[in-house]
C-alpha cells in the first residue's frame, strides 16, 4: 500500500508553484490529474482580487483562468488600469495606462497629443509632441499587490519617427508612502538602448514591442499600505524633448 | 467538586483505553484522549460501541501500519500538550519529518486516511519541497509514481494553452518531435546514417573536415540545468555544402558565428520541416528519449524570444541566403534579461545567452 490517494498528491502539488505543476504533468497519469483539479489551480489564483475585478466567462476549470489571466490581462476601472498573473508564481501583475498617470502639460494639445494604436492594450496614448518640462508621475495602491513578493515598476514607451533630447539619462524614481520625497535620490536611466554604457538601467525591448525602462524596485510586505510613487522626469535640461510615445506603467513581480 | 475527585476523574481519564487494530494486524492500546483525536475513531466508539477491550478493537485503515502508527502516536502526544509553545512546535515538526521519502509517503497515506489535518499538512509540504525543481524521474521515485503515460501522451498539446507564444512553440517542437519518432520508426531500417545517434564532437568535426555534404547543426539548451538539448539537423545537399556547426563545447571555434547559427538552426528547423526532400534527417539526442518532455529546460520567455527570432531571421537569412554564404555575415546576438525582456547586441564574440 504504497501509492498516495489523489488528494495527497493535490495538495502536494498545491503547495509548490504552477510552474512546476507544468513541467511535470508528464510523471504520470494520475499526476497528471491531480495537477488539473481545481484544488490545486485555486491556490494559485491570488486570495485577494482587485476591485472591479470579474471572472472572463466561459472558463470552465481554475486552470483556464489562471491562464486566461497569465495571458490576456483583464481592465479594471474604466480600463485605465490592467491586471493580471505572473505565470510562474500567480503574483499579481498590473499597468496603468498614460491616462491614468500625472503628465505634466499632458492637457496641452501643443505639447502632448493623446492617440490611438493598435498595439495598446489601452485605447489612448500619450504622445510627446514636444516639451521642456518633462515629468510623468504613476500613483498605486500597494495593497493591490501580491504579498512577500519583490517588484519592480517600469515605464513603457516606444519612439515616434523623429525623437529628440533623450540621448542623455533621465530621472527615474520609485518612493514608497511614508517615505519623504527629499530622502529618496532618483537613479539615471537612459531611455535609450545603449550597450557598452553599463551605468544605470537602460531602456530594454519588451516582447510585444514597446520598450521599458525599470523605474525602482519595492518589496512588499503582508500588511503593506498606502500609496506608491513613479515617476520619471526630465526637468533640469534646458532644451527640448520630442518623440516619445507613453504606453503606461507596469508593475510586475521581479524574477529571480 | 473537590480536587481529590477531579484527580480520580482525571486518573480514570487517563486510564481508559481504546483497543486498535493496524493493518499489519498488530493490536494497539492507545490513550482514550489521543485516539479521540481521529475522527474516525470517535465515530467507531460512539456510534458502534467497539474498541473497548482487546477483542472488539477497531480496525484502522489498511495504509495505516505499526510502524507508520506508532509515529503518528508520537507526533499526537508531543501536540496535545496545551502548554508548548508555537517555536517549540515548529521544532518538533522540523525534526519529525526527518525521513525518507517512501516513510514520508505512507505518513502522508495513514495521515490522510485517519484525517488527521495537520499531519496531512505537515508531510505534503514536506514532500512538495522535495519535488520542486527536480526533474521528473526524481518526482516518480519520490512519490512512487508509475511511468504510465506513453511518449505520445508525454507529448500532447499542453491544455493550458492560451495564446501563449511559449507554448505555442513548445507545442511545435512536440509536433516536430513527434514527427520524428515517426520517422524514426520508419527509417529504422534503412541503411543510412540516419539513425538517432549522440555524436561526440570530435566525430561530427571529422564528419566536416571529411567535407561530406551533409551538415549538423546544433541549438543549445536552457542554461539553468546546464543540460544539453542537442537538436541536430541535417539539412539537404542541395540547400548547402559544409556548414560551420556549433555545439556547447566548441564555442571556440568559430564563435563568430555563432548567434547567427544559434537563430539559424531554428530558421533550418523550420524550412526543413517544409521540404518534401527525405534526404532530411533529424537527430533525436538521447536526452531526450530519457526524459520524454521537452518543457523541462527551456524557458517559455526563451521560447518566445525564439519564436520572434526565427520569424525575424527566417526572413533576413531568406533573402541573404545565396550571397552571403561564406562571407562575414553580421551576426545579430540576443541576450536575456533576468525580467525576461531582450536585449538585442549588434557585437562580435557575444555569447548568446539562453
Amino acid at each position: 500500500m504504497n501509492n498516495l490517494p489523489e488528494d495527497c498528491i493535490a495538495k502536494i502539488l498545491s503547495l509548490t508553484t504552477p510552474r512546476d505543476v507544468c513541467r511535470s504533468s508528464a510523471v504520470s497519469r494520475c499526476f497528471r490529474s491531480a495537477a488539473d483539479t481545481d484544488h490545486v489551480w485555486n491556490h494559485f489564483l491570488p486570495s485577494e482580487f482587485p476591485e472591479g475585478f470579474r471572472a472572463p466567462e466561459g472558463l470552465p476549470t481554475k486552470k483556464h483562468l489562471f491562464f486566461s489571466l497569465v495571458h490576456n490581462p483583464l481592465l479594471l476601472h474604466g480600463s485605465q488600469l490592467s491586471f493580471s498573473l505572473e505565470r510562474s508564481t500567480g503574483n499579481k501583475c498590473y499597468m496603468m495606462a498614460a491616462r491614468a498617470l500625472n503628465i505634466t502639460w499632458g492637457h496641452d494639445q501643443r505639447y502632448w497629443q493623446w492617440i490611438s494604436l493598435p498595439d495598446a492594450r489601452f485605447k489612448e496614448v500619450a504622445a510627446l509632441k514636444m516639451v521642456w518640462w518633462l515629468d510623468i508621475t504613476g500613483k498605486i495602491n500597494i495593497n493591490l499587490l501580491s504579498d512577500d513578493t519583490l517588484y519592480a515598476a517600469y515605464l513603457v514607451f516606444k519612439w515616434n519617427l523623429d525623437p529628440y533630447g533623450f540621448r542623455q539619462p533621465v530621472e527615474a524614481s520609485l518612493v514608497l508612502a511614508g517615505t519623504e520625497h527629499d530622502d529618496v535620490q532618483p537613479s539615471m536611466v537612459s531611455l535609450m538602448q545603449n550597450p557598452g554604457s553599463e551605468q544605470g538601467q537602460h531602456a530594454e525591448l519588451r516582447s510585444d514591442d514597446w520598450y521599458e525602462v525599470e523605474l525602482g524596485q519595492f518589496f512588499k510586505r503582508r500588511g503593506d499600505m498606502g500609496e506608491i510613487e513613479m515617476s520619471l522626469k526630465e526637468t533640469k535640461r534646458p532644451f527640448e524633448k520630442k518623440g516619445l510615445i507613453v504606453h503606461g506603467i507596469e508593475i510586475r513581480p521581479v524574477l529571480p | 467538586m473537590s480536587e481529590s475527585d477531579l484527580a480520580i476523574m482525571k486518573r480514570e481519564m487517563m486510564q481508559s483505553y481504546i483497543w486498535l487494530k493496524t493493518a499489519d494486524g498488530s493490536i494497539q492500546r492507545v490513550e482514550q484522549e489521543i485516539a479521540m483525536f481521529f475522527p474516525m475513531i470517535c465515530q467507531e466508539v460512539v456510534y458502534k460501541g467497539v474498541g473497548t477491550s482487546k477483542n472488539h478493537a477497531i480496525s484502522l485503515p489498511q495504509q495505516v501500519n505499526q510502524a507508520v502508527f506508532s509515529l503518528i502516536l508520537d507526533y499526537c502526544r508531543f501536540h496535545k500538550v496545551p502548554g508548548r509553545s508555537n517555536k517549540e512546535r515548529k521544532s518538533y515538526d522540523q525534526k519529525f519529518i526527518r525521513m525518507d521519502s517512501k516513510m514520508l509517503r505512507e505518513l502522508a497515506s495513514a495521515a490522510d486516511s485517519l484525517q488527521l489535518k495537520p499531519l496531512v499538512d505537515l508531510t505534503c509540504r514536506t514532500l512538495a519541497r522535495t519535488i520542486e525543481g527536480k526533474p521528473l524521474e526524481e518526482i516518480r521515485e519520490i512519490l512512487n509514481l508509475p511511468d504510465d503515460l506513453t511518449e505520445e501522451e508525454k507529448l500532447e498539446p499542453l491544455k493550458n494553452t492560451m495564446d501563449d507564444p511559449g507554448i505555442r512553440l513548445l507545442n511545435r517542437l512536440n509536433a516536430k518531435k513527434r514527427k520524428e519518432l515517426k520517422e524514426r520508426e520508419r527509417l529504422k531500417n534503412v541503411e543510412v546514417e540516419e539513425h538517432a545517434v549522440e555524436r561526440s564532437v570530435d566525430d561530427l568535426i571529422s564528419f566536416i573536415n571529411g567535407g561530406d555534404p551533409k551538415v549538423v547543426k546544433t541549438s543549445k539548451g536552457k542554461k539553468k540545468n546546464k543540460k544539453k538539448k542537442n537538436k541536430k539537423i541535417v539539412s539537404s545537399n542541395d540547400k548547402e555544402g559544409a556548414e560551420d556547426f556549433h555545439d556547447k563545447e566548441s564555442h571556440d571555434l568559430h564563435s563568430k558565428q555563432q548567434g547567427v547559427e544559434e537563430t539559424g538552426s531554428g530558421i533550418r528547423e523550420v524550412e526543413v520541416a517544409n521540404l518534401p526532400s527525405t534526404e532530411d534527417d533529424i537527430f533525436t539526442p538521447k536526452s531526450w528519449s530519457e526524459d520524454g518532455y521537452i518543457d523541462d529546460e527551456i524557458d517559455p520567455v526563451m521560447k518566445e524570444m525564439l519564436d520572434r527570432e526565427i520569424e525575424d531571421f527566417a526572413r533576413r537569412l531568406n533573402s541573404n541566403w545565396v550571397r552571403s554564404r561564406g562571407q562575414e555575415r553580421r551576426p545579430v546576438h540576443f541576450s536575456m534579461n533576468g525580467n525576461g525582456t531582450i536585449r538585442r547586441h549588434i557585437g562580435y564574440n557575444l555569447d548568446v545567452i539562453m
